[in-house]
């Protein structure tokens, strides 16, 4: 952490934060589930998050780096309220707006004008706040007369498109992405990119997670690294690739020399 | 309790787009619409009084008009309860995604609901000025007719308890679904709404118990809200068993009270079942 960020308030603010799953052996919780509680269920208790602190501050990006499973989209989920803790304290300062899943809120039936209606408010917004900015939303997701169709004839690309036309709009305070941005073609990567770095130099923090290393040396000013639910090392981007990309790097050969 | 309600104030806008959402998936691929939440109880009308008039008729004039009144608010109970059951299930991807409160998926489809009961009653009024055209001479239209809001606040308290409990309970057991499909059914006979609760009263079986039965029967909110609506919006009829007509006999106001009591118990322990699970429906095995 440098020493400018040090004295201000937080936007996130985490403090010895976990999280346990409970698995049921059974594939879905039936009635006969819950007629048996008596038995002994098989339910296996495993936890994905083993106290984590970290801070990040207005006009920071941060990303989160780690093997699968490390934790890394169950922290954003539960940072996005999705997932409740279960220990831990979570304080997050002004309005988040998730990517976790570019286009998962939309409603297939429905046409591109009245999902992002839908799903404005349900980032926030007014009806009319959002009503207000459809012209921008629409201008930026390069849709077009599209914007009028039911977003079940879109493809992956104008979904993607669209989702993050929407979050970029809200005036969130808070942008959690999930290895979203490197979706649609190269020139609307770019143009994410560019709207991603006003939205910083606005005072906007970012924590992102992404198995894109390039993407977090260019676009984090800190690089957080995950392992098994604990942060291993936190600290500037460069520094703690080379740690991670040394230690996968181990890891790989340890695999390979291992015999049967 | 107290911060959920602030919580679901501050996501009041999110609700309406929720209903308005649902409103236009309903009929979305339609070509008639939002017509077709007129069509619905025009044509059971339709069918009910060439049924009642000229098939099974019972003596009774208009006696549409009578199952009308207790299906109509039965029809908003039901469907209010089977749209629930599905409304956190199908929407599990998106809760995946994005915080809401939960509680806006079965609102919003009560609502949307509610709304559609509003056109219904809208229809049985026009009927009911039918009736008043042909037969100038009796004035269908009764003054109790101003207890319809109370009676529909009791029917939208108890919908919305049962509907947050089954939409709860079905995201993680979906059996619940099927079960409260066959009490649905169950309950629209053991209701008097294609017969009336007068029959209930005069029945042999009833006669026997003193009149026992009768007070049980009552205990059933559906069935009170059912009678309730009757003796509110129609005047009272004699009906005829066998030989002998019986004069009508009120449902004694008591009844009216307890489905209100039971009402307002599902509502809150609806909303607080729903809120010690909510955080699970992702979690959802």
């Amino acid at each position: 952490m440098t020493e400018a960020t040090t004295n201000r308030t937080p936007t996130i603010s985490v403090r010895n934060l976990r999280k346990k799953f409970r698995v049921s052996n059974a594939a879905i919780g039936g009635l006969k589930t819950l007629l048996l509680w008596w038995k002994k269920r098989s339910v296996r208790e495993f936890e994905v998050l083993k106290g984590l602190d970290f801070d990040c501050y207005p006009g920071e990006c941060v990303s989160v780096i780690g093997r699968n499973g490390a934790g890394k989209s169950t922290l954003l989920a539960i940072l996005a309220r999705v997932y409740r803790q279960t220990s831990g304290e979570v304080k997050v300062n002004g309005r988040i707006a998730p990517l976790l899943e570019l286009g998962a809120g939309f409603h297939p039936d429905l046409t591109g004008m009245e999902n992002i209606i839908f799903n404005g408010v349900v980032l926030g917004l007014s009806r009319k706040q959002i009503r207000e900015r459809i012209p921008q939303i629409i201008e930026f997701s390069e849709l077009g007369d599209s914007i009028n169709s039911p977003v079940r004839s879109y493809s992956s690309g104008m979904l993607a498109r669209l989702g993050f036309a929407v979050a970029i709009h809200v005036d969130a305070d808070i942008l959690l992405v999930d290895e979203v941005l490197s979706v649609g073609d190269y020139a609307f990567e770019q143009k994410c990119y560019d709207r991603v770095d006003r939205f910083r130099k606005e005072g906007g923090t970012i924590l992102m997670v992404s198995h894109n290393l390039q993407a977090v040396e260019r676009f984090s000013d800190r690089c957080v690294w995950l392992k098994d639910g604990q942060m291993v090392m936190s600290g500037l981007p460069d520094d703690v690739l080379a740690a991670y990309l040394s230690d996968q790097a181990s890891a790989q050969a340890e695999e390979t020399s291992t015999p049967d | 309790m107290k911060e959920e309600l602030r919580e679901l104030w501050r996501y009041r806008e999110l609700l309406f787009t929720i209903v308005e959402r649902d409103l236009r998936i309903r009929y979305k691929n339609s070509a008639l619409g939002f017509l077709w939440s007129l069509i619905i109880p025009i044509v059971t009308t339709g069918v009910l009084t060439f049924v009642y008039g000229y098939l099974a008729n019972n003596g009774v004039s208009n006696f549409s008009a009578y199952v009308m009144a207790a299906y109509l608010p039965y029809l908003f109970f039901q469907q209010s309860i089977l749209d629930s059951a599905q409304s956190v299930l199908s929407q599990v991807p998106l809760i995946k995604k994005i915080y809401f409160p939960r509680e806006l998926l079965p609102l919003g489809i009560i609502i949307a609901n509610f709304i559609h009961l509003l056109l219904g009653w809208l229809v049985f009024f026009a009927f009911l000025g039918f009736i008043y055209i042909r037969n100038p001479q009796v004035n269908p239209f009764q003054f109790s007719t101003i207890q319809l809001p109370l009676l529909m606040l009791i029917s939208l308290f108890l919908s919305t308890g049962l509907g947050l409990i089954v939409s709860a309970l079905n995201t993680f057991y979906e059996d619940v679904k099927y079960l409260t499909g066959v009490a649905m059914y169950l309950l629209f006979f053991l209701s008097p709404i294609t017969y009336t609760s007068e029959t209930v009263a005069y029945s042999a079986i009833n006669q026997r118990t003193n009149g026992v039965l009768f007070s049980l029967y009552h205990l059933n909110p559906i069935a009170a809200l059912s009678t309730g609506y009757r003796q509110a919006l129609l005047a009272p009829v004699s009906i005829t068993i066998g030989n002998t007509t019986h004069p009508p006999i009120g449902m004694k106001p008591m009844y009216l009270y307890i489905a209100a009591a039971v009402s307002v118990v599902a509502l809150i322990g609806g909303y607080a079942l729903f809120n010690r699970m909510k955080w699970r429906f992702v979690e959802r095995p």
